[in-house]
Formats: structure tokens, sequence, C-alpha cells
């Protein structure tokens, strides 16, 4: 074989292994979620971002996970996302409204509310019929109540706030059944919590990883496989840009 | 009498070399060992922030010191063998045969062996004298020197004859620390006193993980339902990095802390400080053990009428028609 010939298969061959590993890479890695932008909403240093739990995906090709959705700032609909962007040094003001039913949390100290102004959560629960009147809460016990159904933490900050849960078993077995769950607390008979807490974004921009702290994943191994491992569910991340 | 007269050049030659070689192997071994003692083990990781990694440190540089003569010699020889002992333009003679050397073979032998077994008797040493090194050495730490015993797990103070204990809690995917003297409060902050020998007990709720204090040279593997006891003295106040070692999930590599070594009244003051910020949630944690089951918890009433009788995850009632 001509060197020519020999130099050129040796190419063909290593591209053609570089396209095998990118190829499973990619496969495994698959489509990021998309990432909702808040930077152009922010203003006197303050953004709003909303949220939502729902006991459901149906809009996506894993229907029975649970998930978290983020609101478009631009359309106002929630979007089956969890990665959204922020701008650094900025007090987000995060409500997230909490669909899905509760489930004990595995470590109870993510009962506490923390790294979060006044290590406090503003909330509402909604029955069905009517909203309870805004109380401030600093700590849930999960294992003794039906209590928490999520939680928003990262790690890295200190944030960790447990998504309260509809209490009753009435309510538990009346969650929403199509997701997104319908957006305005006002417009569903869906039991449901609305939490409201601020925190600070930190001056380092930078992609911080969150997560849920309760055992979600069910029928995966200590419940934290499937929604609780995959973005775009129960885990995401807050890009913090300058 | 041709192959006579050529052979006492070569002879003469060898020994030239040899002589030559192991003058220049000395010398630079000197040299090299020289600048791995006084310049590179200083900063060999994982520093000098507590006894066990000043332990570890010195370890590293004993085992660099040995080692560095025998790359030394290897690479000389090496270089050697390339530069003068090459086959010269034009010459298709056969080299010199070998017929084995007893003395260059039993001196190899001798010497390799007695550089094995000496390490094998000094790192076990090693391994006794800073309680373990700071390795994890599961629930029945053999090795204790020099640490006093846990003489009470509901009360510590500074240079007591008392074991100062932090359990440390992995779970998918964060660090919680757990300090049964004072309440058994448990924070996502990891704070030592300086100076005072610390146990760790460390487990996992979920699936394996490495409580990985790098700087304090400690390193112990978190298995659930398993609790692994590491020793450690923290040395210098100021920060230290723990990570988790063992590849337990998806943010495996989010799993990280800055620990905190403060002087003991800090210490002592933080320890108050956080025991009454936490006091709401420490007295709905279970009571402090060294491994815990989440799997069988205590649930409410509401809780046990929805079937959630445990905290494993298997949460979905069997009739879900949308069952994972």
């Amino acid at each position: 074989m001509s060197l020519p010939a020999r130099v050129v298969t040796l190419v063909v061959a290593f591209l053609a292994v570089v396209a095998g590993v990118l190829w499973v890479v990619f496969d495994i890695v698959g489509p990021q979620p998309t990432t909702e932008n808040y930077m152009a909403y922010a203003k006197n240093g303050v953004v709003d971002v909303t949220m939502m739990t729902t006991p459901q995906t149906t809009i996506s090709n894993r229907p029975d996970w649970v998930s978290y959705f983020i609101k478009n700032p631009a359309t106002g609909q929630f979007d089956h996302t969890t990665y959204f962007a922020v701008p650094a040094n900025t007090t987000v003001n995060v409500t997230i409204l909490g669909y899905d039913g509760c489930t004990p949390l595995r470590n109870p100290v993510w009962g506490k509310v923390a790294g979060v102004a006044n290590d406090a959560e503003n909330l509402q629960m909604w029955n069905g019929k009517s909203m309870s009147t805004a109380q401030e809460v600093t700590t849930f016990d999960s294992w003794a109540d039906c209590s928490v159904q999520h939680t928003f933490a990262i790690p890295s900050l200190g944030i960790n706030v447990p998504v309260a849960s509809p209490d009753t078993v009435d309510e538990n077995n009346a969650l929403c059944a199509a997701s997104p769950c319908t957006a305005d607390a006002a417009d569903t008979n869906s039991p449901h919590s609305v939490i409201k807490f601020s925190f600070k974004t930190p001056s380092t921009t930078g992609a911080y990883h969150w997560q849920c702290f309760v055992p979600c994943g069910g029928g995966y191994v200590d419940g934290n496989g499937g929604p609780m491992a995959t973005p775009g569910y129960m885990m995401g991340q807050m890009e913090v840009e300058a | 009498m041709a192959a006579d007269a050529s052979a006492a050049p070569v002879v003469a030659g060898r020994s030239r070399d040899a002589r030559l070689l192991l003058t220049l192997w000395i010398v630079l071994s000197v040299i090299a060992d020289l600048l791995v003692g006084l310049v590179l083990g200083p900063h060999l990781p994982p520093g000098r922030a507590s006894d066990q990694a000043a332990s570890q440190q010195t370890d590293f540089t004993v085992l660099a010191l040995l080692a560095t003569p025998v790359v030394v010699g290897v690479l000389l020889y090496f270089g050697w063998a390339l530069a003068f002992w090459r086959q010269q333009p034009g010459d298709e003679t056969d080299a010199a045969p070998l017929h084995g050397n007893l003395r260059v073979q039993a001196t190899w032998i001798i010497g390799t062996a007695a550089i094995v077994l000496s390490l094998a008797v000094y790192g076990t040493v090693e391994l006794i004298a800073p309680a373990g090194a700071g390795a994890g050495q599961g629930p029945q730490p053999v090795f204790k020197n020099g640490m006093p015993a846990a003489a009470s797990l509901t009360s510590w103070t500074p240079n007591s004859n008392n074991i100062l204990q932090v359990q440390v809690i992995g779970q998918q995917w964060a660090w919680t620390y757990r300090y049964p003297q004072f309440g058994g409060f448990e924070t996502t902050q990891l704070v030592l006193p300086v100076g005072q020998p610390v146990q760790f007990n460390v487990t996992s709720l979920d699936v394996i993980h490495s409580f990985w204090a790098y700087t304090l040279g400690v390193k112990a593997d978190a298995n659930p339902g398993v609790n692994n006891v590491a020793y450690a003295t923290p040395t210098d106040t100021g920060y230290f990095q723990v990570r988790c070692a063992e590849l337990c999930g998806i943010w495996h590599g989010s799993m990280y802390d800055t620990g905190q070594v403060m002087t003991d009244s800090d210490f002592m003051a933080w320890t108050q400080a956080t025991k009454t910020k936490l006091a709401d949630v420490t007295k709905i944690l279970p009571p402090y053990a060294l491994t815990y089951d989440p799997t069988t918890i205590p649930a409410g009433k509401v809780n046990q009428a929805l079937g959630l009788t445990s905290a494993g995850g298997g949460y979905y009632n069997p009739a879900d028609p949308e069952q994972p």
C-alpha cells in the first residue's frame, strides 16, 4: 500500500473512532433542556422567577415522572425545563406552585428552610376551594405529617427550600392530572401549595446545579433515579450571568 | 588469536563505562534526592494540615527519595546505551555474547527485595503510628494510636480525654455533618477545632459515597448501613476541601464542601450558635445512631393512610396506572 493510501486509511479510521465516541456520548447525554432566560427581566437588582411541580409529565415521553416546570418570562407559559438564567448579585424572588403530593424526606434535615431570606418561606395552601392565609414556615417534619412534596436546593449556595404539599388524604388523591397544571392558582381546583422565598445570586458567574432531596423517583433505587437524575425533571441548573 | 587480541579493549571499555556510570549515578542521585527532599517534598500532597496529612506527606517524600535513585539509574543507563553503545554506521558485526552475571543478578534481586520489604515494614508502621493515617477503618478501627477513647457521646470540651465525634452522612448529592456531643444537630457545614483529635463516623443514606477531606488526609468510604471510622487531628486553622471520591450519580462532581478549622473557643461558640439555630430541625431528626435506615420511618397518620411508611423511594400505589 502506498504512503498516501496508508495516511488516508489512518485518517479515516481515526475519524470513524472519534465519530463513534461522540455518538455514544451525545446519545447518553441526550438533548439538554432549554434555558428560561430571565436576564432581561431583572429590574433594580430584583427578578421574579416562577416554577411549578407536577405529579406527572404528561407532555413528555416519561408521563409517569414527577417534574418541575419553569415559567417562560416572555410568554407566561410553563415550559418543561429546569434550567434558568438570572443575573449575578441580584435578588431572586421565587414562587413555586406545588401540585404534587407528599413524600417523606430521606433525610429530615432537608425539612429546614435554609439559605434564603429569613431562612423562611411564605406558604399558602389551595385545598381545591379556597386559599389559606399566608404564613412564614421555617421547618417541615415530613415524617410526622404529609407536608413535603419536593425541595428546591442549591447545595453549593447552602439553599434548601421544602415545597409544601397538600396535607390531607383527599387532597393527595385529587392531584392535577395533566402537566403543566393550570398556572393561575385561582383558576384551578387541584390542591396545591404556593410558596415564596427570596435569595441573592452570587457575584461569581457560572452554572449552579439545583436538585430535589425528596426521593421522588418512584420505582428506582432509593428513589433517586429516573426524574431525580435527569435534567429537566427534578434537577437543573441556575445559570448566573454577568 | 585475533579474538583474544580484541577482547582486552572491550573489557577495558566496559570497566571504564561501569565506573563512569556508577559515578554519574551516585552524583545525579544525590542531587536529585536533595531536590526531592528539600524542594519537592514540602509541596507534595496532601500537605500538613493535620497529623495524618503530615504523615502521608512524609511517607510520599520517603517513597520519592527511594524511588528517585532507581529512576535516575534507569534513565542514565538508557541514555548512556543510546548515546555510546549504539551500532556504529557500517558496523555489521554482532554484539558481544551475554552469558549472565551472577553478581549483577544477585545485587539486583537482593537490592529490590530489600527495598520492597523495608517499605512494607515502613508502611505498616506508618499505618499504625498516626491512627490509620486518615483512612477509613470500618466500624471497629484497629489503629487508634494517639487517639483518646470516646469517653462521652453527649458532651465534649477541648483538651479533654474524650475524642470529638463528627458523623459524616453522604446522600445524593450532598454531605451533612452531625455533632452528637452537642445535642445531635446536623448541618451542611463541617467545622473542626484545631489541635483536637476528631473521630469521623462516616455513613450513607443511599448509595456508596467516599468522604475525602483531601488536605486533612482523610478518606473513608460512606456505605449505607455501615459506620466507617477515620481519625484526624487538624494542626492549622483555615479552610479545607471535602469531595466525594466515589462515583455516586449524575451530580457526583458537585458533591463538595469547604470545611473550616478554627480555634477551640471559636469552635465552641460555633457549636452553641448552630445548636440554637438548628434546634427546630434537630428535634425532628431521628435519634443519633451510627447508621440510619430510611426505609422504615415512624410515618404520621396521613402518611400511613397514603401508604407512605418509608423514605425508601418506592411510593407509587400498586393501583396507580402510571407506575414507573
